[in-house]
């Protein structure tokens, strides 16, 4: 199984090559259309056409688009971003500062998102019939008709305005500073310095995003987990089991849940890149400092060395979300773990 | 005694109507006997074991009457009592193994999971199920134990839900189709496993089949059932030796015999009628279809009688029916060598690669689909193809008419080598050969009306027929496969199976082809329509000297309709030769197997044989 | 005279008599008729500030003016009309994207699956690639190389889009693929062309209605997104993501602002959704057959 589990991650591995490739040459080139300079845009007012050419010159923008591109793909095979032209700063330092922030605000969010995702496809399988159907499927109506970031301004506006339940701006509260920043990971860092303060003040403020992430996939999940379960429960193996006297809660949790919750894994994978996405106005609307306020920092100012290190960053992220999930389905699904043996 | 069943009445209810899909049903199940309960599909023989169960489907209610477990009211009684019984003193035998067991766990958690339930103690369990798979000839029980469902082949699943069935020593077992989904050569080993079992445990079997032959030899008792109706009750022998009743009659008529003369099938016009279809039958419900049929059958239900005791049926007209003349012989099915060659495949064969994997590169091994095979049809000839599922036969189907490109070997038509894809050996292709799918509901694209497809290929044309022409040309064709015209303008879900298939036919006759390839086309029909479209094809020899490539799993049936046959097996031929030839001394080990897989017509012969050197 | 299949009617029949589909319908054609009578409707221009009544409460609340039933913004500018005007963007943006995305994924999906092979392969790999991006992400990256607007935010969801419909589809056609009657019509000399029009297509049309329908409401979405970021329209045109983005700055002062949009932006996605996942419902025969 271990076995398994590593040639099924090195095969993903190997197949995240070729993507990461033609995602960023496709990056690379769609960029390169602008028509926008984004020099003349960072240039201090005043400068000459001298120090023009010359910032040109450092930014290696007067090189030809292929020529451009292979010096890009060299250096980032150093761990190279190369410079932001908007900060002034290596991308590099700007992506490592940011990217611990997306990965927890990600984590909680998907955590949350499953939970209920789950909790709630079960609920409406077992209220199946009854007015507690009606009203769940109501819910997830309603949750998917509204999307993460105007889940994020309403959030804000009932629990943080209307009733100021939680803070909304940041990952701390201004007023307190972690003595010994180690990890990036607030949750981590807050924990290991023994401050329950610090601790409570970094889940307050992840609170409302989290949320606001966990919507986006919560109502999707618990409608594919309910129309599972009710295909499944129709199965020949279920009547079977049924007809043996096996009881009406050990058929649901033996035989139907595991079942029911292979498509429901394979859509987690999916939705858990559709979360990424969601991060970018989620972190903008609550100022939370993580890749996604970056992105949009840097689309706004046409910084383009930062975009193309984040968004090579986002699909180094959707392809790990994936192999994980893989790795998990691989797990639970013996056909998979045993394709070609037959006994 | 072990079931006994009391004037049951199950009924539907559709809108505002109630009609009953089960109308009065008794009988009695002994111990240690074997009751049958033999029908067409939708007569009504599933709907027991789902009483027993409790698994109606929703609108479908008890009417009246009662149902008993060893003296025990099961219509009555409450949840909790039923499901005590259920696996425990009665246990069921399912119809498709392959899908009877869960997916996600191996075989002993399965297995631990029953044990567990019918309380076997956990020390116990190991041995037990040991046991239980020995006596069920898996006989490395070991290995199937640590396997997972989709690892073992379809008769070895329903060898372990056997297992399972018979591990509580029930007093009952409902075995609905058990052989059905399986192919043919495990059959005999599973009636002879099922059979054996049940003596040793002291069992009750309720055996559910729609194989009149079959029953005849698995059972003691018989219970024929129509259109919801017990028609005929009986001792096995008796009914199918002398059966009475005009469907049972029918029934048994319907189904080419593997042995002895050959004479033209006698069939029932139409079908039997869908659940819904019930609320109009309003005296026998066997009426519209009876060849003795009088005007009072139409309006009085007939009582069920003994004429014998211990042998009822439901028809006063008995007498009158012994009268029917006898079939004539078939001549007509024999070849005439000397007609010419139409299709001639030299060396064909076909070996499918592997599935290419992300990057482009082919995974594992491919398949031998078809290997090297010659063969030849002559006008007006009919030749079958035999093998079970996995043989490449249909393969074979795909390769005539060019849906495959072989790996190796040639076709030609009429003399013409088929050697490349060019517009004109596509237009000898089309107008020489047509093929005829195996499953009407897939074959006929839901969205086209009757005419629209029987005369489909008119549409492959450059010039456009004017449509006066195209809707004689589909009455002509449907009017040519015994259809009404008038379902001209219906749509396939308006059509019955039998009907279906019609139109299947009459679409690959429309270009006047010279050489028919059918591929399983009765395999999914039941018998009385399986031997409406036997005849058919045999008027359409008789009419247009067309050709037959029968491609069949049914022994019988390629030796009602075909001078020679092919047997083949994993994709090789292993008997190819003249029907009466192979039948009357086969020399292949696996054609003599799937012989003595088949039960025989005569009940003398006793099947299936004690030691079956079967797998 | 078009004679439907007795399984097409029971289709119509189903849709027609399903409350989501009707609700979304409806709602649908009700915002048709604002975006297309917006002029007759709105009682301002939506771009006429009035710069001495800025920031009025609805009307429900005590101070409001009812000249201006929803209030006015920071400019004082009339809140209903310009979500009046905001319906005309996010419909054009739905009718035009979505049909865009439609037209590329379905030829795309076709073709993908009836042929298969090599040009299976390659369409498959693109749409792994494209999968390979957040969508958001995707997006925000064409806008920047293509620059702000809303037809270039209509061409990127047409882009990044032609995706959804492309894997869905093509699995749909996979399963028709395995159905005879395509083989029986290659075997009735039907051409290629002939097989995926006459055959293919008529039996993938429901789904690509439904997903067509999703894709609208998603399209809203995006337009909303681009606009909220500055992406899409000049900043002084009324547009549902732009009213948003204003409205935000001013959330202590003035709650209601920034649900009016909101509202809006919901109820357009839900009567997309409600027609989508009607019609799903309505038209997905193995759906129909469970529930009897």
């Amino acid at each position: 199984m271990a076995f398994l589990a590593l040639q099924l991650l090195i095969r993903r591995a190997l197949l995240a090559v070729p993507i990461l490739l033609c995602v960023s040459a496709l990056v690379f080139l769609v960029l390169r259309l602008l028509p926008a300079d984004p020099i003349a845009m960072s240039v201090p007012p005043g400068a000459t056409q001298a120090d023009y050419d010359q910032l040109r010159i450092s930014f290696g923008l007067d090189r030809s688009l292929p020529e451009q591109y292979l010096i890009w793909l060299g250096k980032l095979l150093q761990g190279d971003f190369g410079g932001s032209i908007f900060f002034r700063r290596p991308v590099m330092e700007l992506v490592a500062k940011a990217l611990p922030a997306t990965l927890e605000l990600v984590g909680l969010g998907f955590l949350l998102g499953i939970v209920i995702g789950i909790s709630g496809g079960l609920a409406m399988f077992m209220t199946r019939g009854r007015w507690g159907e009606q009203v769940l499927d109501g819910s997830t109506t309603v949750m998917m008709a509204i999307p993460e970031f105007l889940w994020a301004i309403l959030l804000i506006l009932f629990l943080g305005v209307v009733l100021p339940l939680f803070p909304f701006i940041g990952r701390l509260a201004p007023d307190l500073t972690l003595p010994v920043p180690l990890t990036g990971f607030l949750i981590l860092d807050s924990a290991l310095s023994l401050r329950v303060d610090l601790l409570a003040s970094v889940l307050a403020h992840m609170a409302l995003p989290a949320f606001a992430l966990a919507i986006g996939i919560a109502p999707l999940l618990m409608r594919v987990l309910r129309s599972s379960l009710l295909e499944t429960i129709h199965e020949d193996y279920v009547t079977q089991a049924r007809l043996r006297g096996v009881s009406e809660s050990r058929i649901v949790i033996r035989h139907a849940f595991p079942n029911a919750a292979l498509p429901t894994l394979s859509l987690i994978g999916v939705q858990g890149g559709f979360m990424f996405g969601g991060t970018v106005l989620v972190e903008m609307i609550f100022a939370y400092p993580g890749l996604g306020n970056l992105m949009i920092d840097a689309v706004r100012n046409h910084d383009l060395p930062v975009i193309q290190a984040v968004a090579l960053i986002y699909c180094v992220l959707v392809l790990g979300i994936n192999a994980v999930v893989d790795v998990v389905y691989l797990a639970v699904n013996p056909r998979l773990r045993l394709k070609g043996r037959p006994a | 005694m072990v079931l006994q069943a009391r004037n049951l009445t199950v009924s539907m209810q559709s809108g505002s109507t109630r009609i009953d899909v089960l109308r009065d049903v008794s009988f009695s199940l002994a111990p240690r006997k074997v009751l049958g309960l033999v029908g067409e599909s939708g007569a009504g023989k599933s709907m027991i074991g789902r009483v027993i169960s409790r698994n109606l489907p929703k609108q479908f209610s008890i009417g009246s009457g009662n149902l008993s477990f060893a003296g025990q009211d099961l219509v009555g009684s409450s949840t909790e009592s039923l499901s005590a019984l259920l696996g425990d003193r009665i246990a069921f035998v399912p119809q498709e193994p392959l899908t009877a067991l869960n997916p996600l766990m191996t075989v002993a958690r399965q297995f631990v999971e029953h044990l567990d339930r019918i309380g076997v103690a956990r020390d116990h369990q190991p041995q037990r199920m040991a046991q239980a798979l020995r006596e069920v000839r898996l006989l490395d029980p070991d290995r199937v134990l640590a396997s997972y469902p989709f690892q073992l082949s379809g008769g070895m699943c329903q060898r372990v839900l056997i297992a399972i069935a018979f591990a509580s020593h029930p007093a009952l077992v409902v075995a609905d189709e058990p052989t059905t989904a399986l192919d043919v050569s495990t059959q005999a080993t599973i009636v002879q496993i099922m059979r054996g079992l049940q003596r040793d445990h002291d069992t009750a079997l309720l055996f559910i089949t729609h194989d009149l032959r079959l029953a005849a030899h698995v059972c003691d008792e018989i219970l024929v059932l129509y259109a919801g109706e017990v028609v005929e009750h009986g001792p096995a022998r008796a009914i199918a030796t002398a059966p009475q009743h005009p469907y049972t009659r029918a029934l048994q008529a319907a189904n080419p015999s593997p042995s002895g003369p050959l004479t033209r099938l006698p069939s029932l016009p139409d079908n039997m009628p869908g659940l819904a279809g019930f609320a109009s039958l309003q005296g026998c419900r066997f009426a519209p279809r009876c060849p003795a049929a009088e005007p009072a059958c139409h309006t009085q239900v007939p009582a069920l009688v003994q004429t014998v005791p211990g042998h009822a049926v439901r028809c006063p007209l008995t007498d009158r029916q012994q009268a029917a003349a006898k079939p004539a012989l078939l001549q007509t099915a024999r070849a005439d060598s000397a007609s010419e060659v139409i299709l001639e495949a030299r060396n064909l064969s076909k070996y499918f690669e592997a599935t290419r994997n992300w990057f482009g590169r082919r995974e594992g091994p491919g398949l031998h689909a078809v290997r090297p095979m010659d063969f030849v049809v002559r006008a007006g000839e009919f030749v079958g193809v035999v093998g079970e599922s996995g043989s490449g036969k249909s393969t074979l189907a795909r390769l005539l008419m060019g849906l495959e490109t072989p790996t190796s070997g040639q076709i030609s038509l009429d003399g013409t080598l088929l050697d490349a894809d060019t517009a004109e050996t596509r237009r000898l292709r089309l107008d020489t050969l047509q093929m005829v799918f195996q499953d009407p509901q897939s074959a006929l694209n839901p969205r086209r009306s009757v005419e629209e497809l029987v005369t489909q290929v008119m549409e492959s044309r450059m010039t456009r027929l004017p449509p006066e022409e195209r809707r004689q040309r589909a009455k002509d064709l449907l009017n040519e496969t015994g259809l009404s015209p008038e379902l001209i303008d219906r749509y396939p879900s308006q059509l019955s199976g039998g009907q279906k298939q019609r139109v299947n036919i009459a679409r690959a006759l429309c270009v006047t082809p010279r050489l028919l390839i059918a591929d399983e086309i009765v395999s999914g029909l039941d018998v009385s329509v399986q031997a409406q479209i036997l005849n058919l094809l045999l008027d359409l020899k008789a009419q247009r000297e067309i050709g037959l490539v029968f491609i069949s799993h049914d022994l019988s049936v390629v030796r009602y309709l075909c001078a020679s046959m092919i047997v083949m097996r994993h994709g090789k031929v292993v008997e190819q030769g003249p029907t009466e030839q192979i039948f009357a001394d086969p020399q292949h080990a696996y054609t003599k197997a799937l012989f003595a897989a088949a039960p025989p017509a005569d009940l003398d012969h006793p099947w299936p044989p004690e030691q079956a050197s079967l797998s | 005279m078009i004679v439907l299949s007795e399984r097409s009617r029971a289709a119509w029949g189903r849709c027609l008599s399903s409350p989501r589909v009707l609700a979304g319908a409806c709602l649908i054609v009700i915002l048709l008729l604002v975006a297309l009578f917006a002029p007759w409707l709105a009682p301002h221009d939506p771009q006429d500030q009035d710069l001495l009544s800025t920031l009025l409460p609805p009307f429900w609340m005590a101070e409001a003016d009812p000249a201006y039933p929803l209030g006015t913004d920071t400019l004082g500018r009339c809140i209903l009309s310009r979500l009046i005007y905001g319906t005309r963007i996010a419909l054009y943006v739905a009718i035009v994207a979505a049909s865009g995305a439609m037209l590329v994924g379905t030829v795309l999906a076709v073709v993908s699956g009836y042929f298969g092979g090599t040009i299976d392969w390659l369409i498959s790999r693109a749409v792994d690639i494209w999968m390979a991006f957040p969508p958001v992400v995707l997006a925000l990256i064409l806008l920047v190389g293509l620059g702000a607007g809303v037809n270039k935010v209509i061409l990127a969801i047409v882009l990044i889009d032609w995706t959804r419909f492309c894997r869905v589809i093509r699995s749909e056609v996979l399963v028709t693929m395995t159905l005879d009657y395509i083989p029986a019509a290659k075997i009735l000399g039907f051409s290629h062309a002939r097989i995926m029009l006459k055959e293919i297509l008529p039996a993938v049309t429901p789904l690509i209605i439904t997903v067509l329908s999703i894709e609208m409401g998603i399209a809203v979405i995006v337009e909303a997104i681009m606009s909220f970021v500055g992406m899409s329209v000049e900043s002084n045109v009324a547009a549902w993501g732009v009213m948003i983005a204003d409205a935000r700055t001013t959330m202590h002062q003035a709650p209601w602002s920034v649900v009016f949009p909101i509202g809006a932006i919901f109820l357009t996605v839900l009567a997309f959704n409600l027609l989508g996942d009607g019609l799903r419902r309505a038209l997905d025969g193995r759906l129909v057959q469970r529930n009897g």
